[in-house]
Formats: C-alpha cells, structure tokens, sequence
C-alpha cells in the first residue's frame, strides 16, 4: 500500500472553505474519479483521506496537502492530476502528486507570511520592545495563557510600496498531539496598535519537519 | 466592487462564510466589458437552499450560452452577513462578478413559496434598489419575478415590473433580447415595458387597473393600456425533448439541501389531486425520451463530478418508459460511479422491479403520500390512493429491508371531521401492524412510523381555491386529537406550528392591496418568514392593522363559484369551468381519473394545441 500525498494551493475564494466542506469535496471528486485510491473496509467503506495541518477560515496557503493510498504501485500520478484538478474549487490548484516521502507526523512547524496594513509596522516596533507578548489560547482543556515571545524574540518587517509591511514567522505547527500556534494569535496582538485581524493576510508558505527540512 | 480583500472584514465574523464568497466549479466567469446584458438570477432564501432548486440552474446555462449575456447569482444573505453588510456599507452583489445588483440590467427573483416575499424587499434593499416598481425607471435595473407563486402575483405586484407567468425556458431568453434591444436602442422604462407585455407569459402588473366593490371583493380587473392583453396566457415548453436538461451545474461546496445531479424526466402531473397547485399549474403533462435523459445525465455527471443523480419531478413513476430510462441509466451509472435515487416514488406504482433498479441506494427509509387518513377523504382530494396500495408498497419495502416509513398526510382538508383525524393514526397503526406480519422483515430491528401533517392551505388554480381555510384555534384541535389517537410508541407524529400557514393562505389568495402590507411588515423587521426563530406572527397583525387591511378576508372567507379571483387575469391553462366542477365532485366524494386513462377537458390541452394523450395507444 503507497501513501500518496496531494498537494494544493488554498487561495482567494477557496480560502473560505471549512475543512469539512473541503473534505466532502475532495471525497466526492475522489469517488467520482474512480482512481484506484484505497477504501477503509468494514460495513460502510469509505476512501482513507486525511488532510495535513489544515488551515485556519480565511487563511491562504501555497503548501496545503492531504493523503490518500493507493494498492496500485504504477499508478500514473500524472494522471491522477488531470481528473481532479477540473473539479476543484476556484483557489484550489493541485501542484503536485506524488509518493509521500516523510510521514506527517513529522511536521513540526509552519512559515507564514504576513501582510499587515500601515499601522502594522508600529505593532511590529511595539511586539520587539515588549518583553513579553502574552495572548490566550483556547484549547481542547480550556484557555490558556502564551508568551509569544518563547517561539519568536524579534519579528522583522519588510515595508511595502503601498504603506503596509511584510513579516514572515515561523511557528510551531504539528499534525498530532503536539504543539500549535495559530499565526492569528500574533495578528490578535496587534490589535492595540490599531490592526485588525481584517486587514491582514495570511499566507502559509512552507511546512518544516523536526531537522528543519521543509516537508514535501 | 467589493473585491474578496474588501469583504474580508465582513467574512470575518459570518458563519459559513463560503456561501458569499462564490468561485464553486461550474460558475461562470465573463468579462463584463464584453457582454451586452447582465442578469442577476436571486433567489430570495439563503444559498444553501437556493442552490437547491433546479430551475435555477437551467436558467442559468441557458442564459450564460448567450456568450454576449451574463447571468449571475445573488442570494439572502443569513441574519450576521446582512447585518455586515448593513454596517460596513456592503451593497448585496452576485457571486460570480462580486458586483452589486443595482448595475445589472435585470434584477429577476425566483417565487417558489409565498413567505420568501418579505426576502425580496430584503434584497431589494440591501441592494439600494427602490422596492416599489413605481419608484424606479429605466436608470434602474428592472426587476422581475418568475416561479410557481406568479400563478397569483399579485400580493407582489406593485413590487415587480415584470412577472413571468408560466415556464422560462424560452420566455426569459425572449425577455432578454428584448432588454438588449431597448438598452442599445435607450428606450424608457414605459416603452420597454409595452415592448415585454407583447411576449407570450408577460405579465406587466402596472398595465392592469383593479377595481373593488363595496365588499371589498374585486369587480374587474382590466388593462390600462392599449394592445395588452385582458389575460396573460402561461408560457409553456411544448417538447420537452427541444429543450434539454442542464448539462453543467454550479456545484456548491458549502453543503446544501439538495446536493446532487438531477434531471427533469418529465413537466406536469397526470393525476390532478385537488388540493395540489403545482399537479394544476405546470399542466399539461409533458414526458422527456428516454434517450435524452440518460444522455444528459451522464454528461452532467460528467461534468460536475457528482455520484448521485436523482430523477426529478412532480411524479417521476408516472413517466411511460420509467423502466427504459432506468436501464439506459444502469448501464452507465455503475461505471461511472454514479448512484441514482427517485425522489417521488408514488404508493400506487411502487414496484418489485423499481425497488430493485434503485437497490444501490441507501435504504435510510421511505416515504409515501397518503394525504388523508381516510379513504372517503382521500376520494375528496382525488388522492387516488387505497390502503391495499399502501399495503402492498410498504409490503415490498419491507421485505427488501426497510425499517422506517414516512407517511405524508395533511390536515384541515375541505369536509374533514374528526374521524379522518382517527385516520391518520389508524393507517399508521396498520403500517405497524403489518410490519410484524411479513417473515422476511429485517430481524432484530424494530419499525418505526412517522406521520408528517401538514396544515393544508386551499391553494389558487385548484378546485379547492373557493375554500376557506381552517382556523388555528380548529387546527390546534385537531393536532390535540390526534396525539390522543395515537397508542404506539412506534408512531411518531410531526406537525408545524399553523401560524405560518395563515400567512401562507393569506398571500396565496392575497390580491394587491396586501403590498402595502408586505412592506410594513418589511419595515418594521420581517422577513426570513420561513424560519421559525424570524417569524413573528404578531407583527404581521399589527401590519395589517395598520394598513386596513383585514386578513381573515382572504383565507377564512369562501370565494363564490362566479366570484372574480384576483388571479383570473391569468391563464394557465386550466379553466375555472372544470375547477368548479372539480370542486362538486370533491364535494360529493367521487374521484376523478388520471390524464393519461382519461382526460377531465380541464382546457390546459389548449396550450399544446391539440389533445395530451394518444389514448388509442396503450400509455399505461
Ligand atoms: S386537457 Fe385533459 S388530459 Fe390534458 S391536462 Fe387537462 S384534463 Fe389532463
């Protein structure tokens, strides 16, 4: 049995697809295509599909994938590419499938890029003097406090021609149990220097496994 | 515009955002500098639920194949996205161009139920537009209506410059064109509504004067202009075989109501039960071959990527060649993945065969219409159904492994008494009983019965028009006697709240007068009518107060048999000669044949220009 891995960009409109609604797409064109892809067994068999870190409502990304296997060890991916990629949703584009050649659990972080509006630059000087950045976390056992500053000391903006600014993190990002920050946390935090969640963009640019290889 | 950047703060805290954002496959994208006309299709209901109606997408790509035409799509925003918008300044604008509504050359709005009304002033105005037809001229999109309730349009008449009467397969095309040439020529609003009126269905309400007696019952409606016609006559497809079915879908990725392929198999209803206004209007009764179908479906799943297809129609087991279409449609499905299901199996029909041709899809459960709990009841409303076709349907059903049966029944009918009520709970009881009698039942597995009764509403264009409905403080009644009647846990009994009902019968008769009534109820906070947490029935009271208007006239009150009915400037089809005369057998209890055993002369044949049935052939 092949793990073969799917990956997508998740851009402009498709950025509003929940994962759920994703995975019903993704079933029913998997299905419909009738590509050897495996079916758990049992009394209801349904395609093994599971999706790796999957983002936030509204945040966009070029590196997003999800896993499927296949018994079919001379599967022509090539293929596989062209009967799903007419069915997508406008802001999804398959870039590339192929073999899985890490496992996702080994994901352990995720780059974003951040486009902040003018006032972003200011939240950016006031998040490096502070000494500690603290936001709340909901989580499965409750809310709990962070400090922002244990996963990143010092952000560095990069003006825009337009008034804004560029930042680019890294934050921890796991497929299991470990641990997560939602780069929407530290867009939280800028919301006393006068930004708005709103008005920035989220873009998922590259995942990284635990010896800081980028994950593919 | 507001580009997807600029909606993001709105999108930000909506649920479901996905329903405002579009880019579903199958939408359709121009570029607005290359078209000649734009069309905004709304549906004035949330997009889960619009995206649900077939007659939408036909519409829809059959407008869009015009490449110098663009058809898009707008729905009700849900209760946080309007207010969103509301506060953010965000006028209502269709999905695919993201632009507002109010640059469309035309505004249409689909009536599929009556109590989407107050929704089509929501959208109107979220869209800036002026509500009243009277208020807006040729700088303003024109805005018109089409669907089952222009059948009587007239609650809604001094909101719309056009209502399309009848089916818009060629008549919107019709519209249209006509649109294009007074745009390019830059007639006035007046010229371009004199130009529409002369298109077979077009009904141009401001061209019609009603008057009142003292009463307050109508005397004559008649038109003010010269060259329009005293009756609008219902457009109607007269081969379906000359328009085929969609061969792509918008395919939407928040999930909705109905989310699968579907293919219409057929038009009209050969059956003619009293108390149904879709089985009168869409008459006559009109079959697509066979090969079509199939060829389509499979080209439509094709092209959508959908697994499921459903057969849709007012009775799909009435189609001659049911069975030649589901082998047509076998021998491809299975190959191509596809599962197919029928959505209105009908009791009397319900068949080894059938079942088996379905088997692949899931056996959840079944649901038949019986209507009324009684047989003298169910020969009132020509429901022509007997307890041995019940019998026999759920005897098949549950040998092949069903457990649940859902049985449809209504309440309030013209001459129901309380032993109909009984009925109800009788029939269901026997259903039970029955399951328990048959060897090969599923083992281990319990039945479960469900009775769903609705509150029935006399409907215009049905031989029940001239009735009044029953009142709440009746309904409650016999809701009450009922459960009373109801001695098995296995039975479970759902029934609506009737307040909703009211309104409904109020619009479904509603002359103009209750426009003013509309939109007070509009202005003061109503709409989303449909869903029960927005619906204040008070409100609506306190909006035909002051308005002077009294309800209770529309719905509670009998219409006389030669009474001028505020519809009857319409044609579709059936005359009011066969409807009275529908109406005194309904009274007497004697039933009335299908239309393909034997046709009643109920004048719809006129449309078709000849008689519906070759009845030396064998059609059943
Ligand atoms: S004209 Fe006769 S066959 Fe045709 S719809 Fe009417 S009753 Fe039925």
């Amino acid at each position: 049995m092949l793990t073969i891995r799917i990956s997508f960009e998740k851009r402009a409109e498709a950025a509003y697809i929940s994962l759920l609604d994703l995975q019903r797409v993704f079933h029913r064109i998997l299905k419909r295509s009738g590509l050897p892809v495996y079916y758990t067994q049992g009394f209801n068999p349904h395609i093994y599909l599971s999706f790796n870190c999957p983002l936030s409502l509204g945040q966009e990304s070029i590196c997003e994938s999800c896993e499927v296997k296949t018994a079919d060890e001379n599967a022509d991916l090539n293929a596989w590419q062209d009967a799903l990629q007419p069915y997508m949703p406008h802001g999804i584009r398959i870039l590339h499938i192929g073999p899985a050649q890490r496992k996702s659990t080994e994901i352990q972080a995720a780059e974003y890029e951040l486009t902040l509006p003018p006032a972003g630059l200011e939240a950016v000087e006031a998040y490096n003097r502070s000494p500690q950045v603290l936001v709340e976390k909901k989580t499965k056992r409750g809310r709990r406090e962070l400090d922002l500053k244990t996963w990143l000391p010092a952000l560095q903006a990069e003006p825009l021609a337009g008034g804004g600014c560029k930042v680019t993190v890294r934050l921890p990002c796991a497929a299991g149990e470990g641990d997560n920050l939602n780069p929407a946390l530290l867009l939280a935090s800028f919301a006393p220097c006068g930004v708005q969640p709103w008005q920035c963009e989220i873009l998922r640019t590259r995942l990284f496994t635990a010896d800081g290889s980028e994950f593919r | 515009m507001p580009t997807i950047q600029e909606l993001r703060q709105a999108l930000f805290s909506v649920q479901k955002p996905g329903r405002y954002t579009g880019g579903e496959p199958g939408s359709v994208l121009k570029d607005k500098t290359k078209v000649d006309l734009r069309v905004a299709f709304c549906f004035p209901d949330t997009y889960e639920i619009g995206m649900s109606f077939l007659g939408e997408k036909i519409l829809y790509e059959l407008l869009n194949r015009h490449e110098n035409w663009w058809c898009e799509r707008a729905f009700m925003p849900w209760v946080d996205m309007k207010e969103q918008m509301e506060t953010l300044g965000i006028p209502l604008y269709c999905l695919e161009s993201k632009d507002p509504l109010r640059e469309f050359d035309i505004v249409g709005f689909s009536l599929e139920y009556e109590l989407c009304y107050t929704n089509v002033l929501a959208m109107l105005q979220l869209s800036g537009i002026p509500l009243r037809a009277a208020d807006r001229d040729e700088r303003w999109p024109l805005v018109i209506a089409g669907g089952p309730c222009v059948c009587n349009g007239e609650p809604m008449a001094d909101f719309f410059d056009v209502m399309q009467l009848g089916e818009g397969e060629q008549m919107l095309q019709d519209i249209c064109a006509c649109v294009e040439q007074g745009k390019k020529a830059g007639w006035n609003r007046e010229r371009q509504l004199l130009e529409l009126a002369k298109i077979p269905g077009v009904y141009v309400p401001a061209f019609y004067d009603v008057t009142y007696g003292e009463d307050g019952r109508i005397r004559a409606v008649a038109p003010n202009r010269p060259g329009v016609p005293a009756r609008v006559t219902k457009a109607i497809v007269r081969d379906m075989d000359s328009f085929p079915p969609p061969e792509n879908f918008v395919v939407p990725i928040v999930g909705t109501v109905q989310d699968r392929a579907s293919v219409e198999v057929l038009r009209g209803c050969v059956r003619g039960c009293r108390f149904c206004q879709a089985g009168q209007i869409y008459r006559p009764f009109r079959e697509r071959s066979p090969e079509l179908i199939s060829g389509c479906a499979r080209t439509l799943c094709a092209n959508t990527g959908y697994d499921e297809l459903s057969l849709m129609s007012l009775s799909t087991s009435d189609h001659s060649r049911l069975e030649e279409i589901l082998d047509r449609l076998n021998a491809w499905a299975e190959a191509d993945h596809v599962s197919l299901s029928l959505p209105s199996l009908r009791v009397d029909n319900f068949s080894q065969s059938l079942v088996e041709k379905t088997s692949r899809v899931r056996k959840s459960g079944l649901t038949f219409a019986a209507e009324a709990g009684t047989q003298r009841l169910r020969d009132v409303i020509n429901k022509n159904v007997t307890w041995e076709q019940i019998e026999r349907g759920c005897r098949i059903a549950f040998s092949e492994g069903y457990t649940s049966v859902k049985l449809y029944f209504m309440m309030g009918l013209p001459t129901e008494t309380m032993e109909d009520i009984k009925g109800i709970a009788d029939t269901a009881q026997q259903v039970v009983d029955l399951f328990y009698t048959i060897p090969e039942r599923p083992k281990g597995k319990g039945v479960q019965v469900t009775c769903s009764v609705a509150c029935f509403v006399p409907k215009p264009w049905t031989p029940f028009q001239f009735c009044a409905q029953d009142t709440r403080e009746t309904l409650r009644e016999k809701q009450k006697y009922l459960l009373s009647c109801v001695h098995s846990r296995k039975i479970k009994v759902n029934y609506h709240d009737s307040a909703t009902s009211v309104l409904e019968g109020i619009f479904a008769k509603g002359d103009r007068r209750l426009g003013a009534v509309i939109e007070q109820a509009f202005r003061q906070g109503s709409f989303f009518d449909t869903w029960e947490e927005f619906f204040d029935y008070d409100r609506w009271l306190a909006a035909f107060k002051a308005c002077g208007v009294d309800p209770d006239f529309y719905n509670y009150r009998a219409i006389d048999l030669d009474e001028t009915a505020p519809w009857d400037h319409m044609d579709v089809g059936v005359g009011r000669a066969f409807l009275v005369r529908e109406y005194q057998k309904a009274l007497r209890a004697q039933t009335t044949p299908p239309c393909n055993r034997q046709c009643s002369g109920c004048g719809a044949n006129k449309l078709l220009g000849g008689p519906c049935f070759a009845y030396d052939q064998d059609q059943l």
